[in-house]
């Protein structure tokens, strides 16, 4: 028992690292997601045009190698610690799954709604953003969590750029105490804890959206 | 832009060659997938109590930890049970397993959308049991799960690409070879990238023809296209 | 009741009970159903009707009391309830067809698949069972093409191809348009008329006065009366049966059964 708890102490710290990438990228991905999702639905051929292309081409790329492309176009330009690029990368992959659940949670609300948004005077941003926004989100609340465990087992691929993450730390476990299977199975078991925590947490809400609609 | 094209053309045999690669393993991981999945989701569904423990288990640990995870557990751990496999078996088994899990999930969803009056008009005709999943509801059932069955295969395609980690020879591992020789890793990975585009986008167009030929007439209204 | 020869019973039923769970559904149900006799069992609804048809072939297994094919207890234990099946031809109220296979795919299935029938003796002998429900033109169709109607028509060819000892129809057009009902009927009348031994549940009073040979008038899980129809329409001896009756005739408008096209 007592290796285990020692990996386990040692695993700690890239625990912190996962999640911490995990959460930056969740935050980013929203915020392309939904501005994605807002000019797939309400944007001009032009802005619609772009919104799609990223979405599929994102969607159609390993997200291992949308990492790297960014990981290199961003050390071309500035000096940036792999664990903010990686965040970064991730988040822009996560964006594109992000638009679509967006974009289906928008189109899900009635039309009505935008009717009598514009008819109590709002403009149309106003309206998408105080009324339909909102009530999308809510919508969408299944998917992105669903969408949080997807990007927690991503984030184990900037391991590729040398993020000190959990895989990353139970790898050099491995290599110092020439146990692969305790170091990398103990990095294993992090994950389903999180992903069980994750699927509970998805239940529970499931259920009362159930009860709701 | 033509130093670009010029590096293309110079990359793109190597590259081809690490696709073709990529595709064998896409293709046996469907395969494998396909032959655990199957008889999983039929135990899920119709199986006693007591294999459902089991079946559970499996689930948590193949969809609850990230591909990579499994990936060095099953090529840097195993060993040290004494069970070792080359690179290239590393990668067919984890990608297998790992896609038998999700096919099986796949599968238990179609299966249970056949209506349970299927199977009492089967059981009211005599069939057993058995045979009422083999004739009756496992048709149908396979032609509900060709649309996720669909998304499986292209998301199969770039779930291969974490197996460069262990050095089989992929297109991934070609792209790194590549960039560290050519130090031109954005040209590299962007071809990469085109790469794994064409071929997603290719096998999109083939699977939506195959959905919509195998549809059944008047039934799948929506992937009939009407 | 139409004179028949009593002969032997086809299907024998003693003391039978169905519960589910703690609740009873059928309580102590006997009667003998003979060679070519056509029984219409009514009554309100969830008063166990569809529950008792269902334990005939097993679909549900019986709580306690015994069942009989043709002198063969298939209640025993050890009886492959899949030959007993077999035996049986049922209709179900949702139709039940295969979605996957064309009409006469539906008819065939049960004769290659179960019966072990060669392909082209299935196919001839389907063709004949939709010959008689009048389906033939349409055996290359899904069921996905058809109307409520044609495909009740269908599932009663599927359940014929069997060539069963006995047809149990639960509700068969319940689930239909009244004007769709008509044709299934029709069909239902000329399989008695030719000599099909059929339990049918249904709610159609204006076929069961006019094809069964018996009426069996269902309450509570229990027989409350069961007899000819002319007595049991004009005459009936139970209070409840008489309750049942006049809430279920007023204002019925079914249409004129046999007449249909």
């Amino acid at each position: 028992m007592t290796p285990f708890v020692t990996m386990l102490q040692f695993l700690l710290p890239g625990l912190g690292v996962t999640v911490s990438v995990t959460l930056i990228a969740l935050g980013l991905g929203g915020c392309i997601g939904a501005l994605m999702a807002v000019f797939r639905v309400y944007g001009n051929p032009v802005v619609k045009g772009l919104a799609v292309s990223y979405s599929v081409v994102v969607r159609a790329v390993p997200v291992v190698v949308i990492i790297f492309i960014l990981f290199f176009v961003i050390s071309a330009f500035i000096d940036l610690s792999p664990f903010m690029s990686g965040a970064i990368a991730l988040g822009f992959a996560s964006g594109a799954y992000q638009t679509e659940i967006f974009r289906g949670a928008i189109l899900s609300i009635p039309q009505g709604q935008m009717t009598a948004a514009r008819g109590i005077g709002m403009s149309k941003a106003k309206a998408i953003r105080c009324i339909i926004l909102p009530q999308a989100f809510r919508v969408a609340i299944p998917s992105l969590i669903n969408e949080v465990t997807l990007v927690l087992k991503d984030s184990s691929l900037v391991f590729v750029i040398g993020v000190p993450e959990l895989m990353r730390r139970a790898q050099y476990a491995s290599a110092s105490t020439m146990e692969p299977l305790l170091a990398f199975g103990t990095a294993a078991c992090f994950y389903i804890v999180l992903t069980l925590v994750l699927s509970r947490l998805l239940e529970t809400v499931e259920k009362r959206f159930a009860v709701q609609f | 832009m033509t130093e670009f094209f010029a590096y293309a053309a110079m990359a793109l045999p190597d590259l081809l060659q690490g696709t073709v690669v990529t595709l064998k393993l896409t293709a046996g991981a469907l395969v494998i997938g396909l032959v655990i999945g199957l008889p999983l989701s039929l135990l899920r569904v119709y199986g006693r109590k007591l294999v459902q423990p089991v079946c559970t288990a499996y689930l948590t640990v193949f969809r609850g930890t990230p591909l990579l995870v499994q990936l060095f557990v099953v090529y840097y751990g195993l060993p040290e049970i004494g069970v070792s496999f080359s690179r290239m078996a590393a990668a067919f088994i984890t990608l297998g397993c790992n896609s038998g899990a999700y096919q099986c999930e796949y599968f238990r969803g179609a299966i249970q959308a056949v209506s349970k009056g299927q199977m009492t008009a089967a059981r009211g005709i005599g069939m057993s049991r058995f045979q009422g999943i083999r004739h009756i509801v496992l048709p149908q059932a396979l032609r509900l799960v060709i649309p996720a069955w669909s998304n499986e295969l292209i998301a199969m395609v770039k779930y291969t690409a974490i197996v460069f980690l262990i050095a089989v020879p992929d297109l991934m591992n070609k792209a790194k070879i590549l960039s560290s020789q050519n130090f031109a890793p954005i040209q590299t990975y962007v071809l990469v990238a085109l790469i794994y585009l064409v071929l997603v986008g290719f096998l999109s167009l083939v699977l939506h023809g195959i959905q919509r030929k195998l549809a059944v007439p008047g039934l799948d209204a929506g992937m009939e296209g009407r | 009741m139409k004179d028949k020869p009593m002969t032997r019973p086809v299907l024998r039923i003693e003391n039978l009970c169905k519960s589910f769970g703690a609740t009873p559904v059928v309580r102590d149900v006997s009667f003998d159903v003979h060679p070519s006799e056509v029984i219409v069992i009514i009554g309100s609804s969830g008063t166990g009707k569809s529950t008792l048809l269902q334990c005939l072939n097993l679909l549900h297994r019986p709580t306690s009391g015994r069942i009989f094919l043709e002198d063969q207890e298939i209640t025993a234990s050890g009886m492959n309830e899949d030959t007993v099946r077999r035996q049986m031809g049922m209709v179900f109220q949702e139709f039940n067809l295969f979605n996957h296979l064309t009409v006469l795919g539906n008819v065939t299935v049960g004769m290659t698949k179960v019966l072990g029938m060669p392909a082209e003796d299935a196919e001839k002998k389907a063709m004949n069972e939709l010959e008689r429900v009048g389906m033939a033109d349409h055996r290359h169709k899904y069921p996905a093409q058809l109307s409520g109607g044609q495909k009740q028509r269908v599932g009663i060819a599927r359940a014929l191809g069997m060539s069963p000892k006995v047809m149990l129809f639960d509700e068969p057009t319940s689930a239909l348009d009244p004007e769709l009902t008509g044709e299934v009927l029709t069909v239902m009348q000329k399989l008695a008329a030719e000599g099909m031994t059929m339990i049918i549940v249904s709610h159609e009073m204006g076929f069961a006065r006019e094809a069964a040979d018996r009426v069996i008038f269902m309450e509570n899980g229990r027989i409350e009366e069961q007899g000819p129809p002319d007595r049991m329409f004009t005459h009936p001896e139970s209070e409840r049966t008489r309750k049942f009756l006049s809430i279920i005739t007023t204002g019925n408008t079914d249409p004129p059964i046999g007449k249909a096209t």
